[in-house]
């Protein structure tokens, strides 16, 4: 007698599987203008590169007579597959079956996600649409065994993971409890405008608790989580998605043994865009758009934003010089007028951390005001988050160079220069312990008060002092490595780009602070 | 029609269009007085100012919409 019964048993399975929860459930995720997990994982995927792990893992509801009555597949799909001919592996709840709040089979795959990518040492890509456990208990029974003392931790290896593979994550649809920490637990983060909330709590569990009413929208709509920090980007919906995803994997290694892949570039490594000489207007009070420097002067296209709605006076993203991956951080002044808030060193630290962690060079374009003063400001604590951007500077070992375009002042400059950053000062460039139009008022105090025409003699003084702010004086001293033409800013870069190269496969490895959600 | 939404709060310092005046890309708008710094606002495309939202002095709130150009 052959297996004949039992490879049959298989194939049936394998089909159970496939049909997720069903037609009616599949047509009513359609109906809602959400894609089925295995549909997502094909938009992410290389055509024919997905290799399923554990199809078959789910359910069994057996009779009395011991034969197969029906079988509820895992709802969580896992495997590996290629993203532009580079491995990954992907993850997903299936949310047309128990609306994605994990059975046992589920919870096992989704928890593996992350064991998996550290052992394979490949980027880990999330498409999460579902919930946390029920008080039913993850077999909807209520009745299985708590889990041993001397259980691993769950989230080690989500720490882990971080901290050896690029890890993407999505938030396609409701996104709650378990899934929603793992979102977050990211190096980017981007969720659907039109499909996805990300709520700790649903709208049903707050107004018990809180009295609060409110829909899952007001709770954790992109209107919220963009502007907060909670996830970097949003996208108009699935696909958008699934692009931005692409995208920031296109810049990245594998893992931290690897440098970042190094595509051909077009874009002649010593172009001088023109724009640059008046970009900055020599009316000091006259703001000026950091994108259009950034723009210019790395690779054409090539700059990808993370967290645009967050800590807004901080852009931070990827692009490339030369084909080649660095980190870039400016300021920008139309917000707040560039100053280091809470929120924005926050973003800049996750920055630093995610190029320290997969040994990208920094490229930054300062123009730093300082720390965000005012009440606001003191209620952020914004020293103490502004102080962690600092010292995280401080502790990398990546490549850093500088570019001071206009301001760079107070304790906040610092993390703008990480250790031997190689500087280059712009024309427009001032430096000092703080700008003069707020120093000039307290340090000249007596002497303002005392003019016949105060106001007068403190712009007097402010033109006096701001005149002094001539950007000579650093180059004759060597306090940075060169004056330049911001036309040059490119050709710049790209020569000491160039020559710290070689210096990048001795930084590979675990970096000696973690990255933090 | 292209709506013009601020990127962030602050007051309206100089008000450089009026209704009906037509515009080029690129062309200065207005300028808000942000923290002690003036941000200019320049128009995406050429059109014509079609309904204008703002005043000189008006203090302004992100996502308010400043003018329209059609």
């Amino acid at each position: 007698m052959s297996w004949k019964p039992e490879v049959d048993e298989i194939k049936r399975r394998r089909e159970l599987a496939l049909a997720q929860g069903g037609v009616d459930a599949v047509a009513k995720q359609h109906s809602q203008n959400r894609l089925t997990i295995r549909e997502r994982v094909d938009e992410l995927l290389d055509e024919g590169t997905f290799e399923e792990l554990g199809p078959v893992a789910g359910t069994p509801v057996y009779n009395e007579a011991g034969e197969l009555v029906s079988y509820d597949p895992a709802n969580f799909i896992l495997g590996f597959g290629k993203v532009n001919g580079r491995r990954v592996i992907v993850g997903g709840e299936d949310f047309t079956m128990r609306g994605g709040s994990p059975s046992p089979a589920g919870l096992r795959k989704s928890v593996y996600a992350e064991d998996l990518a550290v052992q394979y040492k490949v980027p880990l890509v999330r498409l999460h649409e579902g919930s946390g456990g029920s008080v039913g208990g993850t077999g909807g029974k209520g009745s299985s065994l708590p889990g041993p003392v001397n259980a691993p931790s769950r989230f080690r290896s989500v720490a882990q993971a971080m901290a050896t593979v690029p890890v993407a994550t999505a938030a396609m649809g409701a996104v709650a409890g378990l899934p929603a920490g793992r979102l977050v637990a990211s190096h980017f983060s981007v969720m659907s405008k039109s499909t996805a909330q990300i709520i700790t709590a649903g709208p049903a569990v707050v107004e018990r608790a809180m009295g609060e009413k409110k829909t899952k929208d007001e709770l954790g709509g992109w209107k919220v989580h963009t502007k907060n920090g909670t996830v970097d980007n949003g996208a108009d919906d699935e696909r958008a998605c699934i692009e931005e995803i692409k995208r920031f994997l296109s810049y990245m290694p594998d893992h931290i043994n690897q440098l970042a892949p190094v595509l051909a570039c077009d874009d002649p490594i010593d172009r001088c865009d023109a724009s640059l000489l008046d970009v900055v207007p020599r009316d000091r009070r006259v703001a000026f758009e950091m994108r259009k420097v950034i723009k210019a002067v790395f690779d054409e296209d090539s700059f990808f934003e993370m967290g645009k709605g967050y800590g807004r006076s901080q852009i931070t993203g990827l692009a490339r010089l030369n084909g080649q991956t660095v980190g870039v951080w400016g300021n920008d002044c139309k917000f707040l007028a560039g100053s280091m808030t809470a929120d924005g060193a926050h973003k800049a630290r996750r920055f630093m951390e995610l190029c320290e962690a997969f040994t990208l060079p920094i490229v930054t374009l300062v123009d730093e005001p300082g720390f965000m003063i005012g009440s606001q400001a003191e209620k952020e604590a914004t020293i103490r988050h502004g102080t962690s951007a600092v010292l995280t500077a401080a502790m990398t070992t990546v490549p850093w160079a500088a570019v001071m375009v206009r301001r760079s002042f107070g304790v906040a400059q610092a993390a703008h220069y990480g250790p031997e950053a190689y500087v280059l000062a712009w024309p427009s460039a001032e430096s000092g312990p703080l700008p003069v139009e707020g120093g000039v008022a307290v340090a000249f105090r007596r002497e303002i008060e005392a003019a016949p025409d105060p106001d007068a003699k403190r712009r007097e003084l402010e033109e006096m002092l701001a005149a002094k702010q001539s950007p000579f004086p650093r180059a004759e001293a060597l306090s940075v490595h060169d004056l330049i033409d911001p036309r040059e800013t490119r050709p710049e870069l790209c020569k000491w780009l160039a020559r710290v190269q070689p210096l990048l496969p001795d930084l590979l490895g675990p970096s000696a602070f973690a990255i933090r959600p | 029609m292209t709506k013009i939404e601020l990127e962030t709060g602050g007051s309206v310092w100089k008000l450089l269009v009026a209704e009906g005046d037509i515009v080029e890309e690129g062309q200065t708008l207005f300028i808000l007085e942000v923290m002690k710094m003036e941000v200019p606002y320049e128009a995406p495309q050429s059109g014509t100012v079609t309904t204008l939202h703002i005043a000189e002095g008006d203090s302004v709130a992100e996502d308010d919409v400043a003018l329209e150009i059609g």
